[in-house]
C-alpha cells in the first residue's frame, strides 16, 4: 500500500511538474476510486472526447483502488496538502464513495462548486444534498447512482408488487418462491432489510438523514418481528449472485438485485432475458459516487469545465448508462432525447425516472446502518 | 540450529504472532471496559453457530472417516482389478480442487433445479417440481466430504499398502468376509493414520470461508461467516478475534488428540 501511495504520488508529482512546465498547457489530475472499469472509464471514455473539446488541456487518470480504501487515499492524500499550507493542489477532479463526501466537506478540503455549473439544475437527488447524514449541497455531483429493486419472473408473477404490502402478500401466498440473501452474503440483501426497515419502522427519515440517537432502535421490535415471520416463508439465497442463480434457475421467482449487476448479467446471457425489475414502494436503497472538486484545485476553472462534461446529458447517457447500466446522476428526464430507444427501454421501462425520483432512497447515517444489521442479527436470526 | 532458525521465524512470524495478536484483540477491553465484553457479544450473538459449527464438522469428519475407509479398504482388497485401477485413478480428482472452486461447483450441482436433481429427474427417480435443492447444512457437508475423504483415502490407503499382506491372506483363506477383514484386520493397524488424517481435516474445515459462504444462506452459519461479518460490516475485530478464540479451542481438542496419539506412537517404537 505505501508502495502504491508513493506511485501514485509521484505520479502526480511528474504529471503537475510537466503540466507546469509546459506552456498554456494544463494538465487536468484526475483521481478516482473504483475498480479498474472506473479509470478505465475517465481514460478511454471521457478524457479523449473532454481533450477534443477543449485543446490545451490533457486529462490524466489515476485510480487509487477500490471500495472504501480507495477514497480513503483520497481523503488522506488531499488531507494532507491542507495540512501543509500548499496553495496549489495536485487533485483537480476526485471522484469518491458516498461515505467519504461528509467527511470531507467537514474537514474544508472541497470546493463548493456546483452553484457556478450550469447544469446545476439538473442535479435533484437527495443524494446531492445528503450523503449519509452530512450535509454535502453544493460540494458533489452524483457520478451515477447504483440502486437496488426487485428483479421478477413475469411467466410467475402476474401482477409485480409495489410495495413491501404487496411483497409480503404475495410471498405469503408463494411460499419459498421469493428469495433474498439475508444480511451475511452481500448487500442486496443488506439493501432489502433496509427497505423494510424504512416501511415499518416509521422512522424513514430519521435513519437517512440523523441526527442519531441510540433510543431509536428499541421501537423496532414489531418491524423485526414481522420481518422473521416473513424469513419462514421465503428461501434464502447465497450472495447477491445467489439470489440472480436462483432467479435463473426458476427456483424463486422474485428477489432484491443490484440494477447494474442485473442488467450486465443480462446482457451476459446469464440471466434469463424476461426477467424484469420493480422498484417497490415507500423505497429501496442505492447509493452514488460523486464527483468533487478540492479546495484549492491548481486548475479550478478547468475542473468545473471538467465535471459540467461529465454530467453533461450526453456524456451521462452514453457513458454511464449505456456503457455501465448505471443510473444517471443527474436528473434521469434531461436524458431521454440522448439515448436510442433500446438503451432507454433497457434501463428506464421498468424502473421509470418518477419511480427513481420517488422510490429512490439512500443508505440509512452510518450508526443506525450498525444498529439495523445487529438488531437483524439479535431478533431476526437468533 | 542453525537448520532449525528460518523454519522457526517462519512459524513465529506467520502463526505464533498473530495468534498472539488474536487473543489479545480478543480480550482487549471495549467501550464498556470490560475484557470479557467481546466474547459476551460473541455468545450472545452466535452461540447457536457455534454449535452449527461443531456439528457440521465433526459428522463431516465421521463421514470422511467412513468413506476414506471404505475406498482404502477396497483399493487394498478388491478382486476386480480393473475397477480397483479406475478408483485408484479417480478418488484422488478432488485434492486438486480448491475449496472455493468445489463450493462453486455445488452451487449449480445441489442446487434444486441443478445438475443432480435434473439427472435424477431425468432417470425418473425424482420429480424435481417438488424436489428441494441441497444447498443448507446438507450441502456444506457433502462439500466438505468430497474434498476431504481423498485426503483422508490417501493417507489411510498408504498405511494399508505398507501393511503385510499374509495376514490378510490368511484371514482370507479362514473364510473371513471382505468386510470382516476391513474391520478386524486393517482397522485396529492403521487406526493411527485414520486419526492423524480426521485431526487435519477437521481442523481445515474449521478454516473453511468460502464453502458456507457461498453454499448455505441460512441461519445459523458457520463461524467463518460470523467473523468476516464482523470485519467487513462493522470494522469488529474484537467480537471477530472472540470468536477466533472460540474456534482455537475447538481445534485444541482435536490438536490434543493429535498429540496424544502421537506421543503414543512414540512410545511404542
Amino acid at each position: 500500500m505505501l508502495f502504491r501511495t508513493t506511485t501514485i504520488a509521484s505520479i502526480l508529482t511528474i504529471a503537475f511538474a510537466s503540466s507546469a512546465c509546459a506552456q498554456g498547457r494544463v494538465t487536468l489530475n484526475v483521481i478516482t476510486a473504483g475498480d479498474t472499469n472506473m479509470v478505465d472509464y475517465v481514460k478511454d471514455f471521457l478524457g479523449p472526447q473532454f481533450e477534443k473539446l477543449n485543446p490545451g488541456i490533457t486529462v490524466k487518470a489515476v485510480g487509487t483502488g477500490p471500495g472504501d480504501a480507495g477514497s480513503q487515499k483520497i481523503l488522506e492524500k488531499v488531507a494532507a496538502q491542507k495540512q501543509a499550507g500548499s496553495s496549489a493542489w495536485d487533485v483537480d477532479v476526485a471522484v469518491v464513495h458516498q461515505k467519504f463526501a461528509g467527511q470531507m466537506v467537514e474537514q474544508g478540503t472541497l470546493a463548493r462548486y456546483l452553484p457556478q455549473l450550469p447544469n446545476a439544475g439538473m442535479v435533484t437527488s437527495v443524494t446531492a444534498r445528503n450523503a449519509l447524514g452530512y450535509n454535502v449541497d453544493g460540494y458533489v455531483i452524483p457520478m451515477f447512482q447504483s440502486q437496488t429493486a426487485i428483479a421478477y419472473n413475469p411467466a410467475v408473477v402476474k401482477n409485480p408488487p409495489r410495495t413491501y404490502d404487496d411483497l409480503v402478500a404475495w410471498a405469503q401466498q408463494n411460499p419459498k418462491k421469493f428469495g433474498y440473501n439475508g444480511i451475511k452474503g452481500g448487500m442486496s440483501g443488506v439493501a432489502f432489510v433496509t427497505g423494510w426497515m424504512y416501511a415499518y419502522t416509521g422512522s424513514a427519515d430519521k435513519l437517512m438523514a440523523g441526527p442519531y440517537d441510540a433510543a431509536t432502535k428499541s421501537s423496532w421490535g414489531p418491524a423485526l418481528a414481522r420481518l422473521k415471520e416473513f424469513n419462514r416463508v421465503v428461501t434464502l439465497t447465497a450472495g447477491n449472485a445467489g439470489t440472480l442463480d436462483m432467479l435463473n434457475r426458476g427456483e424463486i421467482a422474485m428477489g432484491p438485485v443490484w440494477v447494474d449487476m442485473f442488467y450486465t448479467w443480462k446482457a451476459d446471457g446469464k440471466l434469463n432475458p424476461n426477467t424484469r425489475l420493480a422498484l417497490i414502494g415507500p423505497g429501496m436503497p442505492g447509493q452514488p459516487m460523486y464527483y468533487v472538486i478540492p479546495a484549492k484545485a491548481a486548475n479550478a476553472d478547468a475542473a468545473r469545465k471538467f465535471v459540467e462534461f461529465a454530467t453533461s446529458p450526453k456524456v451521462q447517457a452514453e457513458g454511464i448508462v449505456k456503457r455501465f447500466n448505471w443510473y444517471p446522476g443527474i436528473d434521469a428526464k434531461h436524458l431521454k432525447g440522448q439515448l436510442d430507444e433500446a438503451s432507454w427501454n433497457k434501463l428506464f421501462v421498468d424502473v421509470t425516472p418518477e419511480d427513481l425520483a420517488a422510490k429512490a432512497k439512500p443508505l440509512p447515517i452510518a450508526p443506525y446502518f450498525n444498529d439495523i444489521l445487529e438488531a437483524y442479527e439479535r431478533q431476526v436470526l437468533n | 540450529m542453525a537448520l532449525l532458525t528460518p523454519a522457526l521465524a517462519t512459524v513465529l512470524a506467520l502463526f505464533i504472532y498473530p495468534m498472539l495478536r488474536s487473543v489479545a484483540g480478543a480480550f482487549a477491553e471495549g467501550d464498556r471496559g470490560d475484557a470479557y465484553a467481546h466474547f459476551g457479544k460473541a455468545i450472545e450473538l452466535y452461540s447457536g453457530d457455534m454449535v452449527f459449527t461443531l456439528l457440521i464438522v465433526s459428522g463431516s469428519t465421521l463421514a470422511i472417516g467412513a468413506l476414506a475407509l471404505t475406498i482404502a479398504g477396497y483399493l487394498t482388497l478388491g478382486n476386480t482389478p480393473w475397477a480397483v485401477a479406475a478408483l485408484r485413478w479417480l478418488y484422488r480428482w478432488p485434492l486438486f480442487i480448491p475449496f472455493v472452486v468445489a463450493a462453486q461447483c455445488m452451487r449449480t450441482f445441489l442446487a434444486k433445479n441443478g445438475i443432480l436433481n435434473n439427472t435424477l429427474d431425468t432417470v425418473g427417480l425424482i420429480d424435481v417440481a417438488n424436489a428441494s435443492g441441497l444447498l443448507d447444512w446438507r450441502g456444506i457437508v457433502i462439500a466438505f466430504v468430497w474434498k476431504q475423504a481423498p485426503f483422508a483415502a490417501l493417507l489411510v490407503a498408504g498405511a494399508m499398502a505398507s501393511l503385510d499382506r499374509s495376514m490378510i491372506d490368511a484371514a482370507r483363506n479362514l473364510g473371513a468376509s471382505r468386510f470382516r477383514i476391513l474391520y478386524d484386520i486393517l482397522l485396529p493397524q492403521v487406526r493411527p493414520t485414520l486419526v492423524v488424517a480426521l485431526v487435519l481435516s477437521f481442523v481445515t474445515m474449521m478454516s473453511v470461508l468460502s464453502v458456507p459462504l457461498m453454499i448455505s444462506g441460512h441461519s445459523p452459519t458457520m463461524l467463518t461467516v460470523d467473523m468476516a461479518f464482523r470485519i467487513n460490516s462493522y470494522g469488529d475485530y474484537g467480537t471477530a478475534n472472540a470468536l477466533g478464540v472460540i474456534s482455537y479451542l475447538f481445534t485444541a481438542v482435536a490438536a490434543w488428540a493429535y498429540l496424544r496419539h502421537g506421543i503414543r506412537e512414540g512410545s511404542a517404537r
